[in-house]
């Protein structure tokens, strides 16, 4: 049996699963129009996800490197910043995966819409 | 300290930690997040922030080392599927291969010396290092078959994959066999040779002494032989496996052992003199004998800790029910 610990760690290690592959899809559906980290973080965070600095800027450096996104240094407010905006093959890939991402949660609606049967049911 | 001088201490912090060709870019982008969300923090407040305001965001955004992990190369040393069967080859390499070997090697100088403590001090001083050693081979091969394993991973049969145990293993019967005859006849050998006999007396008049631990442990050696070779008999008779006649070997082995490490601290158990031996002629006959005699004794534990193994891993695939079918199709 797990005690509320280990239950609450396992639920933040799923969560997390969870979240990994979604944040991708939102900060590339975010950068339709250019923007600079905090102010993507801040989008995202008024939109109802929260994306953590130390997540988020790892993760804009990888998908720029995978193509996905292009960015520029620029000045802004007379400071420096790094302005992102996704590339032609991130829109492409963007739309293959929102095409997954709608075909997973149909699915999951439809498994989560059966009502759960017990084991003992299950015997009758 | 002012505010600025407690950033760029924390992006000092995080420097040597990143990919050295990105450090400057990264460095320059945590900064502008970092005097961003500060900006926004005094803007709220109406102030600049205190230092302890300041040191609370970064603590906040977590250690430099943190920081910069998310930004290095997710690398592994060993792929986790891998990593039941690293621990299986330590476990065996370490327990039951190295440890032997060390037992076997320090033994002997152990035991003949008159302060067994400071022998085995110095022996482990000697040999601390030696695990360590074998555990980076064993890490590196893992390592290295990690690298390169795509190029043989996907490359196996289905039909090549080894056999299912039987659910009740067939013992091999010639090595229960063997282990009778020779086990009874080493038993009657002792029972008749060696009844209150306190020494051999060759024609030439050479003296083979036996040391009078031989004579006050006959009866235990006469018991062990005797027993050792009704189990083998027992073993041969019924060969198919089950749990008792696992136990009953490891009883053996285990009183057999421990037999061996007594006698081991006995210093000589033979003599030799003759009329016609020169004294430092009888001399290296007798370190030849008892030298032979020592890794005769020596090598039992050894031999037996290998059927301890083999009798435990029996017991434990029992245990498991992993020789039962799996799946029946109809």
């Amino acid at each position: 049996m797990h005690t509320n610990g280990t239950r609450s760690e396992l639920f933040e290690n799923l969560r997390l699963e969870l979240r990994r592959g979604c944040l991708a899809v939102a900060v590339l559906g975010q950068l339709g129009t250019e923007l600079y980290g905090y102010a993507i973080r801040k989008a995202l965070s008024d939109q109802g996800l929260a994306i953590d600095e130390n997540t988020l800027y790892p993760l804009l450096r990888r998908l720029e490197s995978q193509g996905l996104l292009v960015s520029q240094w620029r000045e802004e407010d007379k400071r420096n910043k790094r302005f992102y905006r996704i590339s032609p093959a991130g829109e492409e890939v963007l739309a293959s995966l929102l095409a997954e991402w709608r075909q997973m949660n149909s699915a999951l609606e439809r498994i989560l819409a059966v009502p759960a049967v017990s084991p003992e049911e299950q015997k009758q | 300290m002012s505010n600025s001088e407690l950033i760029n201490r924390y992006l000092n912090a995080v420097r040597p930690w990143l990919p050295r060709k990105q450090q400057a870019d990264i460095l320059a982008e945590l900064a502008e997040d970092l005097q961003s969300q500060i900006e926004e923090r005094e803007s709220a407040a109406g102030r600049t922030l205190t230092l302890d305001e300041l040191a609370a965001v970064l603590k906040q955004r977590g250690s430099p080392l943190r920081v910069a992990s998310g930004y290095l190369p997710q690398e592994r040393l060993i792929n986790p599927a891998m990593l039941p069967i690293y621990f299986l080859v330590l476990r065996v390499v370490l327990l039951w291969v190295l440890l032997p070997i060390l037992i076997l090697v320090s033994l002997a100088p152990i035991v003949q010396s008159g302060h067994p403590l400071a022998a085995s001090l110095r022996f482990l001083a000697a040999v601390w290092q030696t695990p360590f050693f074998v555990i980076g081979i064993i890490t590196t091969i893992f390592f290295l078959v990690d690298r390169y394993q795509d190029r043989w991973v996907d490359r196996w049969d289905p039909r090549k994959l080894p056999r299912v145990p039987a659910s009740h293993p067939q013992m091999q019967w010639h090595n229960d066999f063997a282990g009778f005859a020779f086990g009874s006849a080493m038993a009657f050998f002792w029972a008749v040779t060696m009844w209150h006999r306190s020494a051999f007396v060759l024609d030439n008049g050479l003296r083979i002494g036996l040391v009078r631990v031989w004579g006050e442990l006959y009866w235990l050696i006469l018991v062990l032989t005797a027993s050792r070779a009704a189990v083998n008999l027992y073993c041969f008779l019924r060969p198919a496996w089950n749990a008792a006649r696992s136990w009953i070997r490891l009883a053996l082995d285990g009183v057999e052992i421990a037999f061996a490490m007594v006698l081991l601290k006995v210093p000589n158990w033979v003599e030799i003199s003759g009329p016609k031996v020169a004294p430092a002629d009888a001399s290296k006959l007798v370190g030849l004998a008892n030298g032979a005699m020592q890794l005769a004794l020596v090598s039992i534990p050894v031999i037996l800790a290998f059927d301890v193994y083999r009798q435990g891993r029996l017991l434990r695939r029992a245990k498991d029910g992993q020789s039962a079918p799996i799946l029946t199709l109809s």
